[in-house]
């Protein structure tokens, strides 16, 4: 499987500038508010600096002066910027904060559209676990990239700026002291946050084990109850939340520890400021106001300067994020409407495969040199072993793949040369799976055709023989079906999923029967449904069930991407060939039950 | 393991002290630290007031200086280490407390009936075992100790402005309160906003999830159009929740801002004047504006402490409705001396109901001798899978008496009862993890490779195995592998060949698969079937015939009985079922043989 391609890595190893202005160049529809933003944070930053430096002139020119309206003065001016201050603040949070969800929702819009357009190959592919957090939790991570990330930034080398700026001019000499500290403080920031962001990722990974392991305990308490395996699953879990335990209490330890050594560190600038400053006030160069600003600025610095190591290891994983995602919209679609595709106006009409070639991956051929001409309105049943080249024949014929050689016609025409949407809107498929849309039953019959009036759908659904059932439940056609269709069993959904086909109203209609079992009033109706559905239309059924076959206008035995046999089931038998042995293979074990039910269960099915 | 029900009591804050059993030792000492690390931030400002205001004056000394230094650098590290020292004993608590609540819920939800699991949903519990206990984890980690802090932060550092002057003091908190009201006001707005924006987030997720796994269903009906539109509907939904979120922030910061603003404002102007004035010092006043800082900013984020907490609360009480459910007594019970058992049910007059609803069985009587076949047949709803669900003392019968090997059912230990009895269901239930484990799942003991390998060509997935790059390390599920219905069944096959127990039950659906497996399941589950007593749950004529005794059930009692020569000669169910199935398959033999002649 292709899955070891898809492993979530943690980290990309360098710094891609591309990728960097590629993720700002997302809020370039939005420019004003990334300008507003950051110009807001940036005088509110600006301000707190000056608010300190307010805080000095209080002390030296009106305490130490003892000038009253000099200090109301200066009391005066702190309120109204308090006022500006307020409107900063206000601006930049919902600057930022609806900018990033309207960044999100951009992401998720486009990846989603652009989703819509891919090939069936890409699903085959892609596990939809990965696209799912791509537009998920990527799209957050990069959309707080452009917004917090940034603003973060800005902020922080903002306030360390302003603060440096301040002390130079209070006192020159004190400020370089001080300056010292800038490098070591954000050496032991990075020190620190690498070993506990590496904690905490064991944390996550050790959270999700946990998550999964309940999930699975709880989901199949049955089976565990049944092999009695309470105790055995406690102490594996156990082990688990052992390794969750060292982990987290690590990474809390490491955290509590971060913080004290910042203030001890720091605690030596303010030491030094005490000692220094105090010496030159005794000289008159400093003064008292001078001294409680430089100490209220090197706390002010702290908050950055710790904070940027996170801000750093935040902006790697946004990248990473936004590698993938864009992986994702950048990705082609494989089949795509040639320039001048046109809408023939019906499919009516023989489809031809000429000398097709196809392969899923390179070198592995499922069909070579395969020929067939299907007559419009013929029904046609393909069976032999999985794996032998039936689906690939039904999705070549819905176009989900294009031949990789040779061509399909329809109705004489290159099928290419349709656009798709003219080929897929006349194509009804019911799928081995069904799958149905969380939404009522009527929803998801109406599917088959948005516009459909309840009379419609009802007819559909009684045409199909899913009505009986439906009209039998309490809420009828408005019943939920549950997500995915859960509330419904196999045989209930088929019948909607016929239903819907029917509604489409195809010209060609395509089904892979169901392998599961369905009890046998339900089947009779599901046979039932399939009979409304093949009269009149080609129709390409991947049969299982006997029945099916035995009705169809013409057999294809599939093996290998060869048709070995091909003609209607009298024929075929009388061929005694690949078909007969199919036929009766499976027919003789329901012979032999019946003839002799008292049978050695040992030798039951040996002939098999 | 320690017993966490001692915390179901009617008092919420005793039960969370009986939850960090054995840690509220530390945890108190992490309080007494948390409230020394702020003292010494306090002492910060008295030493500086007592620097400006005694040693500056009088032309220090460069010792003195040097002194006075140091002591700010000894108040640091005072701080720092008592603040280390709470968080980590805090956050050890925390954990600690934890990973055994995890633990015992764990154990717990394993050993609960499964009348409790039948009507509670799987992502509820496991929101209650994850999040829930999350939110508890945060609750001792962070919350109480941030809660304390900033109170500690406002209490100490009011008594000493009081020191300085009371009603200076007094006037610099009067915006408190208010702050307090907006902030829990607030908070608790938001996090229903948060809330509502989570779910919002969810519903996306599954419409993209559905969008995905329907790809074909989009693709075969070109619905595109149609599923961007759902899509762009849910999306901009999230984007306007987003939004009013955002706007919430918006206005609560900056009004807070204003009322802690304008308090300091008012605090520092104050002061100056009293300093100018003369009624305190200068050392005073910058002791003052430092310590003001420290009462006013930090009560912002009180409501948001106190609505988490809150949260957490409930977190609680949705833990503690796990925790109060009783469990399944597993090893109370009798255990034959002897060991195995032989094999021999009787059912007589049992009936069975759920928690008070209706009859699901009534008046079931039969007899197996060792080693025999029964079948059950009838329409979905009969009472099949309860009848078999009654032998592992999966649920209780509630009427009658079952007997094994002459003995009440009821008085086994369910742990005794279940380790010889073998399940293989519908759809097998497969752990995330190497298929050998799958396997191996129902023995406690040590199996060798051979022995694995044997049991799984008994059941004929050998080959299947062989063919994954892996082999029998190739992980199943998401991770792994997607195996197909027949494969997890002969999967389960082979694990109950493993275990071979002596009482089987058997959900057969050897329909579910194509031709060629269809053989294959079968021969495997022949192979399992010898020598035991085997349950068959049937859903076709064909998986019926072969068996010593067919049960027909309708409605939760046994319509008909016999075997199958004698069922289809009587008028009932059983024929009708025979006649359907039949039908086609005679018609069809007939023109085999008319194409063959």
């Amino acid at each position: 499987m292709a899955y070891t391609e898809f492993q979530e890595e943690e980290f990309t190893s360098e710094f891609n500038g591309r990728t960097l202005r590629r993720i700002l160049g997302l809020t370039k529809p939005h420019w004003p508010w990334l300008i507003g933003f950051v110009v807001t944070i940036g005088f509110v930053s600006a301000l707190d600096a000056y608010f300190t430096f307010l805080g000095k002139r209080i002390i030296d020119e009106g305490i130490l002066a003892s000038d009253p309206d000099t200090l109301w003065e200066i009391v005066r001016l702190y309120g109204s910027l308090i006022l500006f201050q307020v409107l900063n603040v206000f601006g930049f949070i919902y600057l930022a904060g609806v900018l990033g969800e309207r960044v999100q929702y951009d992401l998720r819009r486009r990846s989603f559209n652009h989703l819509q357009n891919l090939s069936l190959a890409y699903f085959d592919r892609t596990p939809i676990g990965w696209i799912m957090s791509r537009i998920t939790s990527d799209s957050e991570r990069i959309a707080q990239l452009v917004t917090w990330g940034l603003l973060d930034i800005t902020w922080g080398l903002m306030n360390i700026s302003t603060a440096v700026y301040f002390m130079l001019r209070i006192n020159w000499r004190l400020a370089l002291v001080v300056l010292i500290l800038i490098p070591i403080l954000f050496f032991v920031a990075a020190q620190f946050k690498k070993h506990i962001l590496l904690q905490y990722r064991i944390v996550r990974r050790m959270n999700s084990k946990i998550t999964g392991a309940f999930n699975e305990h709880i989901a199949g308490v049955r089976v565990v109850k049944a092999l009695n395996r309470e105790e055995k699953s406690l102490r594996e879990f156990e082990e688990l939340t052992g390794e969750m335990y060292r982990s987290s209490y690590r990474a809390a330890w490491l955290s509590a520890l971060f913080l004290p050594t910042v203030v001890i560190i720091s605690s030596f600038a303010v030491g030094g400021i005490v000692f220094y400053g105090g010496y030159q006030i005794t000289l008159g160069t400093m003064t008292v106001g001078g001294i409680q600003a430089f100490i209220a600025y090197v706390t002010f610095m702290l908050w950055p300067i710790q904070d940027l190591a996170r801000v750093y290891a935040e902006l790697q994983h946004a990248i990473a994020s936004a590698e993938r995602l864009f992986s994702l919209i950048d990705s082609v679609p494989d089949i795509r409407d040639h320039p001048n595709a046109y809408d023939p106006g019906t499919l009516q009409g023989d489809i031809v495969f000429e000398h097709v070639d196809f392969y899923y991956e390179e070198d592995k051929h499922v069909l070579k040199d395969f020929n067939l001409h299907v007559k419009r309105g013929e029904t046609i049943a393909l069976v032999g072993p999985t794996g032998g080249g039936k689906s690939t024949i039904v999705n070549l014929v819905c176009r989900f793949y294009e031949p990789r050689n040779g061509k399909i016609t329809i109705g004489g025409n290159d099928y290419t040369q349709f656009s798709l949407h003219a080929i897929q809107s006349r194509i009804g498929v019911v799928l081995q799976t069904p799958h149905l849309f969380s939404g009522s039953i009527m929803e998801n019959i109406r599917y088959g055709q948005l516009d459909a009036p309840g009379e419609k759908v009802k007819e559909a659904a009684k045409t199909s023989g899913a009505h009986d059932f439906i009209i039998r439940l309490e809420k009828g056609y408005n019943t939920e079906v549950g997500e995915g269709g859960v509330l419904l069993s196999v045989g209930q959904k088929q019948l909607i999923s016929l239903a819907r086909a029917v509604l489409a109203d195809p010209e060609i209609f395509i089904m892979d029967e169901a392998t599961s079992s369905v009890d046998t009033i339900t089947e009779a109706l599901i046979q039932k449904g399939m009979e409304a559905l093949t009269s009149q239309r080609t129709s390409f059924i991947i049969a299982h069930r006997l029945s099916t076959i035995r009705k169809a206008d013409r057999i294809l035995v599939i093996e290998n991407g060869k048709i070995l046999e091909s003609g209607s089931h009298r024929s075929l038998l009388q061929k005694r060939g690949h078909y007969f042995r199919l036929y009766t293979e499976q027919f003789k074990r329901s012979l032999e039950d019946e003839f002799d039910p008292f049978k050695n269960p040992s030798k039951a099915s040996g002939s098999a | 393991m320690d017993d966490l029900t001692t915390v179901i009591t009617e008092n919420r804050l005793v039960g969370l002290w009986r939850l960090i059993k054995g840690h509220s030792f530390l945890y108190l000492i992490a309080s007494i630290s948390l409230g020394i690390s702020t003292l010494a931030r306090t002492g910060m400002y008295l030493w500086l007031r007592q620097f400006l205001d005694k040693i500056l004056p009088g032309g220090p000394s460069t010792s003195m200086l040097l002194l006075v230094g140091l002591g700010f650098v000894g108040l640091a590290v005072l701080q720092g280490a008592f603040t280390f020292i709470s968080g980590a004993l805090a956050a050890r608590t925390a954990e600690n407390t934890t990973r055994r609540l995890r633990n015992f819920l764990f154990d717990h939800l394993q050993r609960l009936t499964f009348t409790y699991h039948d009507k509670t949903p799987t992502g509820e519990l496991i929101s209650r075992s994850t999040s829930d206990v999350d939110a508890l984890r945060r609750l001792f980690a962070d919350q109480v100790i941030g809660a304390g802090r900033i109170l500690l932060l406002f209490g100490v550092n009011l008594a000493v402005m009081m020191s300085i002057d009371v009603g200076l003091a007094l006037r610099s908190i009067i915006v408190i309160p208010f702050i307090v009201l907006l902030s829990v006001f607030f908070f608790r707005r938001v996090s229903k906003a948060y809330e509502a924006y989570q779910e919002q987030e969810a519903v996306l997720s599954t419409t993209l999830q559905e969008n995905l796994s329907a790809i074909r269903v989009v693709k075969a009906f070109a619905r595109q159009p149609f599923e961007r539109e759902k899509f762009e509907r849910e999306n901009w939904q999230k984007f306007m929740r987003g939004r009013s979120l955002m706007t919430m922030h918006s206005l609560y910061w900056p009004s807070s801002d204003i009322l802690s603003g304008f308090q300091m404002l008012a605090g520092l102007y104050m002061a100056a004047r009293m300093t100018i004035e003369g009624t305190i010092t200068i050392g005073s006043y910058v002791a003052y504006a430092g310590m003001l800082v420290w009462i006013i900013w930090p009560m912002r984020n009180l409501g948001r402490l106190i609505v988490q907490m809150s949260m957490g609360l409930v977190s609680f009480d949705r833990v503690k409705e796990v925790i109060k459910q009783t469990r399944e007594p597993m090893e109370i019970g009798f255990e034959p001396p002897g060991g195995d058992l032989e094999g021999d049910v009787v059912f007589d007059e049992v009936g069975f109901s759920y928690e008070e609803s209706e009859q699901v069985l009534r008046g079931v009587t039969f007899h197996s001798e060792p080693g025999r076949i029964i079948a059950l047949l009838g329409p979905t709803g009969s009472g099949k899978t309860s009848l078999v669900n009654l032998i592992p003392r999966f649920y209780e019968y509630t009427s009658g008496h079952v007997y094994l090997d002459g003995v009440e059912l009821n008085t086994y230990s369910r742990s005794y009862l279940r380790s010889q009895i073998g399940i293989v269901e519908q759809e097998p239930f497969l752990f995330s993890r190497s298929i050998r484990d799958n396997i191996t799942l129902g023995v406690d003991r040590e199996v060798g490779d051979q022995e694995v390998i044997d049991a799984a060509q008994a059941a004929a997935i050998h080959a299947d195995i062989e063919s994954f790059p892996e082999g029998y390390e190739t992980l199943v599920g998401e991770r792994g592998v997607t195996l197909s219905g027949g494969q997890k069944q002969r999967i389960a096959i082979a694990r109950a060949l493993l275990k071979d127990p002596c009482i089987l039950i058997l959900d057969d659906s050897t329909s579910s698969v194509d031709m060629l497996t269809e053989a294959d399941i079968r021969r495997a589950l022949d192979n399992l079937m010898a020598n035991r007593t085997t349950f068959i749950i049937a859903h076709r004529i064909q998986s019926v015939m072969n068996a010593d005794q067919i049960l027909v059930l309708d409605g939760g009692e046994i319509v008909q009985r016999g075997k199958h020569d004698e069922l289809v000669m009587q008028d009932g169910l059983y024929r009708r079922i025979y006649e359907m199935q039949t039908n086609m398959e005679i018609a069809l033999e007939k023109e085999l043989s008319d194409g063959l002649h």
